[in-house]
């Protein structure tokens, strides 16, 4: 296998990754704070250390080469974290959190709910609806394959939206065609819309059941930023013949007590006085050990 | 290998999306075919080009989606198989993930209209109604099985996405000779002339209007036979042109919903361009689930066959302007 491109810059540590996951918190209660519509901020904050890790470490992407064809490709299957991918990415060197914080969903704007290809041409595919990113994901690794370029492509999916049969046609299509150069990342946040996973809706033995369609199958914490850099330290090659799939087990809401767990934070908006608890809450988790 | 045939005779459209596809997969490196288990169209390019093809088996879903991701990364993917479940069962992966990035992902199926005696699980008879609705989507609606091949040659240059409907498309009659009518997306052909009437028409049916202006031309009536093959965007000029060259008489026939397909289109144009026409009808499928019977039998029983086309246009030539 030829080398893969290497990301621009050094590598950062685990620490500094840890201090960009808190910089996208921070920016994200921000953002919730001024943006006077509802922000999917209960599964943003359950994808931001994911997508930390994936913008500033795993990827080998480039914020001023974004058509470099030998970029990894990133899908956003779980579209409505959008907010969270932008800001991911903005601290990564790809846009301006200032435009994304003063434009957010206004009219006009490249920055809306759901990511949009030709609105963003900085983001590489348009998703919201759920189930799509997959199908999407296997046709830019299919394409990857056939050219021998050895690049990766990453789909972060919500744990709810594998309910969706099309995300399985995916998981048995990329098996078939043996695109080791898929990598899913699963948020495994437990919580739906409006119900909690196993309670309605019975997702476990999960892991069995990506193993049981021939996936390679790597099991994390998903808000522990060593453990995600191991893992995608440890992916297969990306010439391999087994797509990967990483369940990151993570907590909706994370990093602000009043939100984990809590279905009223699916989506939603904070007042002045909410987003100073917020931001307290988050800055409490600074000095907790095991955050 | 060359499709060979003879006009006025029987040629398989899915033998000539084969040999299409096959002589064009030299040409663009980056041209894909896909089906979801309904290949046997597609072998000719399958066994040219193994590593450009892709069956997903019965998945349409990841088939669409796995499709528009190829088109992400510049490639022209083409989408094989039959339009009942393709329009249907990923009809929003055609909207989501083809036509709002405007891919150049293109759908090419059988099995639209009343065709095939597969009863109304295996008819597409709704599709042309969804398809249309799509932003971005060109739809198109082919008869003659020698344009299939020269629409998909002309959508290798094509922004955006494609719907190609087709019969069967395992018999179909050749209805025009090489080189007769000049072939473009978005353009209507005359099939053939006339002055008194105009019977606005695509896919199947083309050939059943054609037979029923020759029946009309024993009693000295000159009625004009439209193949509106691009439904979308439709030739708003050639439908103005028909209503003043034509009495303003128009019979729409259609393999498909008589609400929804061609005769909607039509009618819009009408209304938006403030034709006042003399006589409109319109042949197509009524709300019925359609059951079983062949083609022909399906039509004469549905009340777009032959006759009823023959009698249609009648009434329309009768109409006091």
């Amino acid at each position: 296998m030829s080398t893969q491109t290497e990301p621009v810059g050094a590598r950062l540590s685990v620490t500094e990754l840890e201090d960009r996951a808190f910089e996208l918190r921070e920016k994200l209660l921000h953002l919730c704070g001024t943006y006077e519509g509802a922000v999917h901020i209960g599964g943003d904050l359950s994808s931001a250390d994911i997508l930390t890790a994936l913008f500033s470490y795993g990827m080998h992407v480039d914020p001023t080469n974004i058509s470099n064809p030998e970029r990894d490709r990133f899908v956003l299957s779980k579209g409505h974290a959008a907010v969270c991918m932008y800001i991911a990415m903005a601290i990564r060197g790809f846009f301006s959190y200032d435009e994304i914080v003063e434009t957010y969903g206004q009219l006009d704007s490249a920055y809306g709910m759901h990511p949009c290809k030709v609105q963003l041409p900085g983001v590489e595919c348009s998703t919201g609806s759920l189930g799509h990113g997959l199908p999407l994901a296997v046709g830019m690794a299919l394409s990857a394959r056939n050219r021998g370029d050895d690049h990766r492509v990453f789909c972060l999916l919500g744990d709810g939206e594998t309910g969706e049969g099309s995300v399985w046609e995916a998981v048995m299509a990329a098996r078939s065609l043996e695109l080791g150069n898929v990598v899913a990342f699963i948020d495994r946040n437990r919580q739906l819309m409006t119900s909690f996973a196993e309670e309605r809706i019975v997702f476990e033995p999960y892991p069995d059941k990506w193993r049981a369609f021939g996936w390679n199958v790597v099991e994390i914490n998903g808000h522990d930023m060593s453990q995600l850099v191991a893992a995608i330290d440890a992916l297969p090659a990306a010439d391999s013949n087994r797509p990967t799939v990483v369940i990151c087990e993570t907590v909706k809401g994370k990093g602000v007590d009043f939100m984990e767990h809590n279905l009223a934070w699916h989506a939603g908006s904070l007042g002045a006085a909410d987003l100073q608890r917020a931001m307290a809450a988050l800055e409490a988790t600074r000095t907790k050990e095991s955050f | 290998m060359p499709v060979t045939f003879t006009f006025g005779e029987m040629l398989s459209a899915r033998s000539v999306i084969g040999s299409t596809l096959a002589e064009l997969g030299d040409e663009y490196q980056n041209l894909w075919v896909l089906t979801p288990d309904i290949g046997a169209t597609v072998i000719e390019f399958r066994d040219k080009f193994p590593d450009r093809f892709v069956d997903v088996g019965l998945a349409e879903q990841a088939c669409v989606g796995i499709a528009a991701g190829l088109a992400y990364d510049g490639n022209i993917p083409v989408v094989s198989g039959m339009l009942p479940f393709l329009s249907m069962r990923a009809l929003e992966q055609i909207r989501t993930d083809a036509c709002y990035p405007n891919l150049p992902v293109k759908i090419i199926g059988t099995h639209g209209g009343l065709v095939g005696n597969g009863g109304s699980t295996h008819y597409a008879v709704e599709d042309l109604a969804l398809m249309c609705a799509l932003t971005n989507m060109t739809v198109t609606s082919i008869g003659d099985p020698l344009m299939v091949g020269e629409v998909i040659r002309q959508s290798m240059t094509m922004q955006g996405p494609l719907y190609i409907r087709l019969a069967v498309g395992k018999k179909d009659r050749v209805l025009y000779e090489p080189g007769q009518h000049e072939v473009r997306i978005g353009k209507g052909i005359v099939a053939a002339e006339g002055t008194d009437a105009t019977i606005f028409t695509h896919g199947t049916t083309v050939a059943q209007a054609l037979d029923a202006v020759a029946e009309l031309a024993k009693d000295g009536h000159s009625v004009r036979v439209v193949d509106m093959f691009t439904l979308k965007p439709v030739d708003e000029e050639l439908i103005v042109r028909c209503a003043a060259e034509t009495g303003g008489r128009f019979v729409v026939l259609e393999d498909h919903l008589a609400y929804g397909g061609l005769a909607t289109r039509i009618s819009d144009v009408v209304t938006d361009h403030g034709l006042t026409l003399t006589a409109f009808e319109r042949l197509g499928i009524p709300q019925v689930y359609a059951g079983f019977g062949n083609d022909e039998e399906l039509r004469n029983k549905h009340g777009y066959g032959l006759e009823a086309t023959i009698a249609a246009t009648r009434r329309v030539l009768a109409a006091q302007a």
